[in-house]
């Protein structure tokens, strides 16, 4: 490969994963952290008794729909599984005169439930749960969605470029994967950066592919522009549905959810993951089931429909076509709902690896032109900039996340609001963190967050066992390995911060350490002291 | 480099690269077999990889005028190939 072509690229990796590399830090964390988004949505309702039977609980959902919302449009229940702390359900009101459709759904939080694993309706503590870092890795928050997504994917092209350019510069790739070297600041953070990096590359390659891929009706919407004048027409296609039914007015029983999903579950080929029910009561009224995204790698499963009233099937969604499939699939890669515990470790894991990777990437900048600066006590402007938005981000996001974990622990559990004011204590300290990252020396800054995060995550699962019925011994007990791995990742997670609070708390920069050396070997001529060349 | 060659260059990059990427995912949804839906999928997941390509040829190309001549170039080529499969670019 030429010079001047490898050179080029070191340049443009440089910048591209520098410039919106915080927000790709906070994609990464956030991403890793909903890997086990399910098990953290167990963890954070400790109150909640462990599903055993989806049906019974399916069951549950109905009565509980047909007594608080008997005429809505739509039903939907997402159903549960070990896995989950329930079924959640949420519905569409009728629409009133001279509205389009019903105010309802997801985002309203007087229309939507969960029913646990008795079948009741929870009284759980009100938490977003995992759910929370799912959406923030896309979503972000406090911004309409939209910009956020943009947001989002504009970073990931970046982050795409970034690793492709970073392929190209990086010389003795496979070689240099076995070389660590410690304690010598920038090679070392060199190392890191491309150990992290090499070690789980295709993941990397594959997750921000696949990445893109997921937000692609927003960020590439030009070839359904091309081909279609009405976007309608092109969904439909892909997401097909049977046709919307007109309320008759006529009241009608539903029959049984669970007997309908049994059967549903034999034709789909899979466990059930949504039920719709459209006009509930009324004689047209229609049970979509579609299967589980988590039984198949594909994440636009398919789908069957009954006549509400009397069971009989109605419609069959059609096989899709081989590039749907492959979109599908590569959606499904990226969110990995697939995964069984160990290919969800595994998952994980490389998630870190990528936290660590664009964590070092933003620290190696700093380090490299450190070295450089004309006067190391007064940097210019960009240098300065980004050592202390490296602070604000690498240890203030996950110090705020840890804050949150508590703030679930700790707030009152019939607060109003509570779930929205969990996610604000995370920003409420994120953003005292940031405060502290600007006005504090950066040393010192590093160092207290680090240590608080660590001592914030080490102290949980103690807490766990203290204070609730869900700790350590009573899960491994239960062999409710899910909630049982959340703690033990607290704590090794939290040990891992300590120990890195602790190397920076007695780092000494190479110019002092330099000087110090050159003292003491003036003051004693005879002994040499080497310092290897940087 | 000379401070307005990365600009060049830069605009190449993202907002020149992501057009030209977005006139091929166009052209492409329009040309590759199997039916309209499933072209325009695939036409999609292709554009990717074109605008990540482009980025990295924005800074491999020996000047910065030329890197945004010859994406212009490409542009134009995807634009006029649209239009021959199916007229107006944005389908009526």
């Amino acid at each position: 490969m030429s010079q001047g072509f490898r050179q080029s690229q070191a340049m443009l990796h440089t910048w591209s994963g520098l410039l919106l590399g915080w927000v790709l830090f906070l994609v990464f964390v956030a991403g890793t952290i909903a890997f086990g988004r399910e098990a953290l949505n167990r963890w954070m309702r400790p109150e909640l008794p462990r599903v055993e039977q989806p049906l019974a609980v399916l069951d549950g959902a109905q009565r509980f729909l047909q007594a608080k919302a008997p005429d809505a449009k739509i039903w939907f229940i997402t159903m549960a599984n070990e896995r989950s702390p329930g079924a959640t359900v949420f519905w569409q009101p009728q629409p009133k005169d001279g509205e389009p459709r019903g105010r309802g759904g997801r985002g309203r939080r007087d229309t939507q439930a969960l029913i646990d694993a008795n079948g009741d309706a929870s009284t759980a503590r009100d938490t977003r749960g995992g759910d929370f870092f799912y959406r923030f890795h896309f979503d972000l928050h406090y911004m309409p969605v939209i910009w956020a997504r943009w947001l989002v994917g504009v970073a990931t092209l970046m982050m795409l470029v970034a690793i492709l350019s970073g392929i190209v510069t990086h010389k003795k790739i496979f070689r240099d994967f076995f070389t660590l070297r410690r304690g010598k600041g920038q090679r070392s953070w060199l190392d890191g950066h491309n150990a992290t990096a090499v070690l789980a590359l295709p993941f990397h390659l594959m997750i921000t592919y696949t990445g893109l891929v997921t937000l692609m009706a927003l960020l590439m919407p030009w070839a359904v522009i091309a081909n279609y004048s009405d976007e309608a027409a092109f969904s439909k296609t892909v997401f097909p549905q049977v046709e919307a039914v007109e309320r008759a007015g006529q009241p009608a029983t539903l029959v049984r959810l669970s007997t309908v999903v049994r059967d549903a579950e034999r034709r789909l080929g899979g466990p059930a993951g949504y039920v719709e029910v459209a006009e509930a009561g009324d004689s047209a009224q229609r049970i979509s089931v579609t299967r589980a995204a988590a039984s198949m790698l594909n994440t636009r499963p398919p789908r069957v429909t009954y006549d509400g009233t009397t069971g009989a099937l109605l419609w069959q969604s059609p096989p899709p076509g081989g590039a749907a499939v492959t979109a599908g699939a590569m959606i499904g890669l990226h969110a990995g709902r697939f995964a069984d515990p160990v290919a969800r470790w595994i998952y994980f894991l490389c998630g870190v690896a990528g936290s660590v990777m664009v964590a070092s990437g933003l620290v190696l900048w700093t380090v490299k032109r450190r070295e450089k600066l004309p006067d190391p006590a007064r940097p210019y402007l960009g240098f300065r900039l980004v050592e202390r938005l490296n602070i604000a981000f690498v240890a203030g996001f996950p110090l705020g996340s840890a804050a949150m974990l508590w703030a679930n622990r700790l707030l009152p559990t019939d607060m109003a609001e509570r779930a929205a004011w969990e996610v604000h204590g995370l920003f409420i300290v994120w953003g005292a963190a940031t405060i502290a990252g600007f006005v504090q020396t950066p040393k010192r800054a590093w160092t207290w967050q680090l240590a608080l995060t660590g001592g914030l995550l080490a102290l949980l699962p103690i807490f766990n066992i203290v204070a609730t019925a869900r700790g350590l011994p009573a899960t491994v007990m239960a062999s409710d390995l899910a909630l049982a791995s959340v703690d033990l990742v607290l704590l090794l997670l939290g040990i891992g911060y300590l120990a890195v609070a602790r190397r920076v708390a007695r780092h000494r920069p190479m110019a002092s350490r330099m000087r110090a050396d050159r003292a003491q070997t003036a003051a004693e001529p005879r002994r040499m002291a080497l310092e290897p060349a940087e | 480099m000379r401070r307005g060659d990365v600009v060049l260059r830069a605009l190449a990059a993202l907002p020149i690269g992501y057009a030209v990427a977005s006139l091929w995912a166009m052209a492409l949804a329009r040309i590759l077999p199997g039916g309209p839906s499933e072209a325009t999928i695939t036409a999609t997941l292709i554009a990717f990889v074109i605008a990540a390509a482009a980025a990295m040829w924005s800074f491999a190309a020996s000047s910065g005028v030329r890197a945004v001549a010859v994406l212009l170039l490409l542009g134009g080529i995807a634009a006029a190939i649209s239009w021959a499969a199916a007229g107006p670019l944005v389908a009526a």
